[in-house]
């Protein structure tokens, strides 16, 4: 009778089982297809000096190659750069607007969502062409705002200057990087247990003691997929790049994956951009790591 | 009975025959924007003429756009979906895709007949067409010098008119400073020498090059050569001039912006002219602007145009059938008697074949004829020297560190090192 029974447990969980994956199958094969397979041709291509004329095995060298490449450091120290300014700024700013926000009426709170939400909807060619005429030499926007407001005397060319180039696309991803992070708070901060925040409040709990010590550790995980959302989609920058600076003015705005498109569909070097997608990969990989490391902690 | 036997063999091999012979094949064609070309309706009238000939062969025609056509066919290389037929220049037919093995030699096309017939026009035609091996990857259809422009109405009011000829449309290096110089302090922004990349970088090559009669590359295209004291000293003069504000130079720009740029009457000069953009960007000169094409400046009053050779390739895609198809559409587009012409004037540039003649003469584009004054002057097409990607790249970035306030000769040192390397 018990062995009857065990019997028919397991065959229910295997039935179960079964129908689990028949219906993650669809998912899983174009998760196979289109992720998993051609990272692991990225890797195999990694090794080969594969070229339009050309594929033959040369071990490491397009590692090696890349360290010794000025133009991959300077990538590589700009994406850092977009990376580091970035994913903190985005955060903090999103969860400053979405704690002013959340306690609105929700018709004034969908209001700023849709207004916050609209650039990451718009096409980014669409939200290039807007920032390139912004930033014109000749008749932008913000050198027409900036001479009448006297902070400058002449036009400058922002994206023209490698001075600027750099901080002016960062500022255009951050109007695109922002939308989603406010919508998560927005929910995640309206979430959060009232009953504790008017306990605190009660016990004489200061607004930062009650955002610290209550609302913080309730949002930590909306925080943690914040960040790593923000610090892959900041490490892959690359639309905005090649629309509007194509890496220019020499290179200062040049990220990894905009030198990866430029070797491999520019130079038809596929090993080489091979190798920097591999590399552009285990980085974005030990950030995600340490961020989960991190918040873990934190949260303990 | 065998009688019987064989007149019924003999009619189904007679009917074998013919339906293989009007077996349909349906071939692809790439078009990159040369001139009317980028336009459907252009080229549905072309493809129906064909299809009155040849209503067997099916066209499907996709437009590309120089921003990112050459992804779309790299892509398309790695993936093995290459079109049948590709129409653009040699830079890519024979020294990119023709050099790396995946287009089909056409010397089926070059007849003694056309060799001779286009030879009459430019024996330069005919040698960029061609792999330094003697391959021929490209069959050409139309040609154009590359010029630039002036608004005519800004160099009246500054008073600079009297710095070039009218009639020949040219001038010296000394006249066009001058020039310049005299709209600057009229107060218009003379010229922007653009370097932001993608396309358009025969305009400043020529600008760069003529100044002193620099030479591009040497004659057997071998290596490039603008470290040589011509080439410096027409980079430092252009440095000088950006300098003292008799010119300006942005990173930020593009061929199409600074187009744009004149075009709108912010600049007096554009530097990537020709008789396609001519006509691509009639309709969009504002009031006062009044273009006047030019040839680029130069110390002896020579100058040496950059050319445009437009033509068709075929890439091998181990088809026959549509091999054979494609020979035929070239072979239609470009040599047919009554459709050739009609073809090179759809690009709104110049027959490569002499026997076509003034094409313009009584038309709607008769004002094509002021770019014919140029044709003259087409130089050297190095273009279709090796690792021509790489220096583009190196050109732009050479001309980006040099408004920077690089020093000339430091900069073309390392632009040179590089081009030269990637030379195979």
């Amino acid at each position: 009778m018990q062995i009857s029974s065990k019997h028919s447990m397991r065959m229910a969980r295997r039935r179960e089982n079964i129908s689990g994956y028949l219906f993650m199958a669809p998912s899983l094969l174009f998760f196979i297809g289109f992720v998993i397979f051609p990272m692991g041709m990225c890797l195999v291509t990694s090794f080969f000096n594969y070229t339009m004329m050309d594929f033959s095995f040369i071990g490491l060298k397009n590692y090696s190659e890349m360290f010794a490449d000025s133009v991959f450091i300077k990538s590589l120290v700009n994406t850092i750069v977009i990376v580091v300014v970035s994913v903190p700024i985005t955060c903090v700013f999103s969860l400053w607007v979405a704690s002013l926000i959340y306690k609105m009426k929700d018709v004034y709170t969908s209001f700023f969502r849709c207004v916050f939400y609209l650039p990451v909807v718009t096409g980014s060619v669409a939200v290039t062409v807007v920032w390139k005429w912004i930033f014109n030499n000749y008749y932008g926007l913000l050198n027409y705002v900036a001479k009448n407001l006297g902070l400058i005397s002449t036009n400058v060319n922002w994206i023209g200057n490698s001075n600027t180039a750099l901080g002016c696309i960062i500022m255009i991803l951050l109007t695109t990087s922002v939308g989603q992070p406010i919508v998560l708070y927005t929910s995640a901060l309206s979430n959060v247990d009232k009953s504790l925040i008017e306990a605190a409040q009660v016990d004489g709990a200061t607004n930062l003691q009650t955002f610290w010590y209550i609302k913080w550790p309730q949002i930590m995980y909306t925080t943690l997929y914040i960040l790593i959302i923000t610090t892959i989609n900041s490490f892959q920058c690359f639309a905005l790049i090649q629309l509007l600076t194509s890496g220019g003015p020499n290179y200062s705005t040049s990220t990894i994956m905009y030198y990866i498109y430029y070797n491999a569909f520019k130079l038809s070097r596929y090993g080489y951009g091979s190798a920097m997608g591999i590399f552009l990969a285990a980085i974005i990989a030990i950030f995600s790591a340490l961020q989960f490391k991190v918040a873990k902690t934190d949260n303990g | 009975m065998k009688k019987m036997l064989a007149v019924l063999l003999s009619v189904f091999m007679v009917l074998s025959l013919t339906a293989i012979a009007e077996e349909a094949v349906e071939i692809t064609l790439w078009t990159f924007p040369v001139g009317g070309w980028s336009k459907s309706e252009v080229v549905d009238e072309i493809l129906a003429n064909f299809n009155e000939v040849h209503p067997n062969i099916k066209v499907t025609v996709q437009y590309l756009d120089y921003q990112s056509g050459d992804d779309q066919v790299t892509a398309a290389i790695e993936a093995g979906t290459t079109p049948d037929i590709i129409m653009e220049g040699p830079e890519r037919l024979v020294t990119n895709w023709g050099a790396a093995g995946k287009m089909l030699d056409l010397a089926e096309l070059w007849t003694e007949e056309a060799q001779a017939d286009i030879n009459a026009k430019s024996p330069a035609i005919v040698s960029a067409c061609k792999s330094p091996d003697g391959v021929f990857y490209e069959y050409p259809l139309c040609m154009t010098t590359h010029t630039m422009t002036i608004n005519k109405q800004y160099f009246e009011q500054a008073d600079a008119l009297k710095y070039l000829d009218e009639e020949t449309r040219t001038w010296t290096t000394d006249d066009f400073v001058s020039a310049c110089r005299a709209l600057r302090d009229a107060g218009f922004i003379p010229g922007i020498v653009y370097c932001g990349g993608h396309g358009g970088d025969q305009g400043t090559r020529a600008l760069a090059m003529n100044l002193y009669s620099a030479k591009f590359t040497n004659p057997e295209h071998t290596a490039y050569t603008m470290d040589s004291e011509e080439g410096i000293k027409g980079l430092t003069l252009l440095q000088d001039m950006v300098k003292e504000g008799a010119l300006q130079a942005d990173p930020a720009i593009v061929a199409g912006d600074e187009i744009a740029l004149f075009c709108n009457g912010t600049a007096a000069m554009s530097f990537c002219w020709n008789a396609g953009a001519a006509e691509t960007n009639k309709a969009s000169l504002a009031d006062n602007v009044t273009s006047f094409p030019m040839a680029f400046p130069s110390d002896d009053g020579v100058p040496e145009l950059c050319g445009g050779i437009w033509g068709f390739g075929i890439f091998d895609n181990k088809d026959e059938a549509k091999a054979k198809a494609a020979v035929e559409f070239i072979r239609f587009v470009c040599d047919d008697v009554e459709q050739g012409p009609k073809s090179v004037y759809a690009t709104s540039f110049f027959p490569v074949r002499e026997s076509f003649g003034d094409i313009y003469a009584g038309t709607d584009k008769e004002d094509r004829a002021e770019f014919a004054i140029f044709l003259p002057f087409l130089g050297d097409y190095y273009n279709v020297t090796s690792g021509w990607t790489v220096q583009r790249a190196e050109w732009w970035n050479l001309l980006q560190r040099i408004f920077a306030g690089g020093d000339v000769a430091a900069e073309v040192a390392v632009y040179i090192e590089n081009s030269n390397a990637s030379i195979k």
